[in-house]
């Protein structure tokens, strides 16, 4: 699969937030785009996932692609989970091909077991994200798209993510926003 | 404890105003005291046309609570996904809250004669009450939330129960409690006014007629009784949910 980004240009209100932005997102591949803030990272991320339009160019999902929008795990610049549930209910509710027994292993690498069965307005910041990165991870998808997955981290909670994260890449490609690249020179690094 | 005690405490002494009131005017057509009341109650509680009127209003009642909730919700619902609808629903909405329950019950008389007047009364009275009420919880769901369902493709009724419904469940608390306590008002309105057979408002009516202000109160604690049952199972499920 190849996603095609290609002379992308958005603005807001005026104000050009991207300007012709060319890319090719391809399987195997890791792309670590970095930025000052309001550079339009968050913003290249919603075009591919098709939330937003771009003004001029065009998103393109290259190849035989069943579905108009790419199925993609996502871990949003907010963590955007159900507070008053669990990490995994949190995890599970998002798809039925995840199973609860599989979703507390794969939590568990990343958790303390005692944080698994709190609503998760009780976990800290980098617990939240912790969940939002499973969660992304969990689900069968064709490609990971994260927008700063390691808001909260700390360094060691941090290098633990992204070998969870690699491992978990599979085949398709893995795209991460981020203003801090330590530990991710695997990746094509595209500067905004 | 503490709390009960008080809240007893002061319906005590209300039943006292009331009971010496009732003793300084002492006319029983102008003012039946409290014992008075009792008195009628246990009179008419040995009636078996009592127990067919309370059977009788409190279902039809309770069919039109269902009916108006419903349909209150399923239309909201609907508005909610297309504002093209809501805006063709709207003038609908607000005759419904603003009309007198009076105007309706003349016309539904006219229409469909007395028999189910209050169940028709009262999901005209419930239905704007939650239309409104789920239009709201439903526009304050997070969008952020919906965009991450739509992202993940979370299945349907997923997005309902763990989106929707946390977001819809205050206002429906609210809306509900109202709604129960609306519809015996305005059910028991209409009844006095359609005059179904076996129903309390044809008791309440009948008591008016032959100045049996003891019967009315009567009446009226039962009514007040029944809403006052409803509301507890009502809160009592609401608060498991």
């Amino acid at each position: 699969m190849t996603i095609e980004i290609k002379d992308v240009c958005k603005s807001y209100d005026g104000k050009a937030v991207l300007s012709c932005v060319n890319l090719n997102i391809e399987d195997e591949h890791t792309y670590v785009i970095t930025g000052p803030s309001g550079c339009g990272k968050t913003t290249l991320l919603r075009l591919i996932l098709g939330l937003e339009s771009p003004d001029s160019g065009t998103v393109r999902l290259l190849g035989d692609y069943k579905y108009p929008y790419i199925n993609s795990g996502t871990v949003f610049q907010e963590d955007r989970l159900c507070d008053d549930f669990d990490a995994v209910t949190n995890v599970c509710m998002v798809s039925r091909k995840v199973y609860r027994e599989t979703v507390t292993e794969e939590l568990l690498r990343l958790l303390p077991g005692s944080e698994l069965h709190k609503p998760v307005k009780e976990l800290s910041g980098g617990q939240r994200r912790r969940v939002a990165i499973v969660r992304a991870c969990a689900i069968p998808s064709d490609i990971l798209i994260m927008d700063e997955p390691f808001t909260g981290l700390d360094d060691e909670s941090r290098k633990k993510a992204i070998g969870y994260i690699r491992e978990k890449q599979g085949s398709g490609p893995l795209v991460i926003t981020t203003h801090d690249t330590r530990d991710l020179e695997f990746g094509r690094i595209i500067k905004l | 404890m503490k709390k009960i005690a008080g809240r007893a405490a002061a319906v005590i002494a209300w039943i006292l105003i009331w009971q010496v009131t009732a003793l300084i005017v002492h006319n029983q057509i102008l003012l039946a005291g409290p014992l008075d009341t009792v008195k009628a109650l246990r009179y008419l509680a040995k009636t078996p046309d009592f127990w067919q009127s309370v059977v009788s209003t409190t279902l039809r009642i309770l069919i039109g609570f269902a009916l108006g909730s419903a349909l209150g919700i399923a239309l909201a619902c609907l508005a909610y996904k297309d504002r093209r609808f809501e805006i063709f629903l709207q003038p609908m909405v607000a005759a419904l809250k603003s009309v007198p329950v009076a105007s309706f019950v003349i016309l539904l008389l006219i229409w469909f004669g007395p028999g189910n007047i209050s169940t028709i009364i009262c999901a005209m009275v419930v239905f704007p009450i939650l239309y409104l009420n789920s239009l709201e919880g439903l526009a304050g769901t997070d969008k952020k939330m919906l965009e991450m369902a739509k992202v993940f493709r979370m299945p349907t009724e997923r997005k309902l129960f763990y989106i929707y419904l946390p977001q819809l469940v205050p206002f429906f608390k609210g809306a509900f409690k109202l709604a129960i306590g609306m519809s015996f008002k305005s059910g028991i309105a209409a009844e006095v006014i359609g005059q179904p057979l076996h129903t309390i408002g044809n008791g309440l009516y009948l008591s008016k007629i032959y100045l049996e202000t003891g019967e009315l109160f009567a009446w009226t604690i039962v009514v007040v009784l029944i809403a006052f049952i409803c509301e507890k199972i009502l809160s009592f499920i609401l608060a498991r949910i």
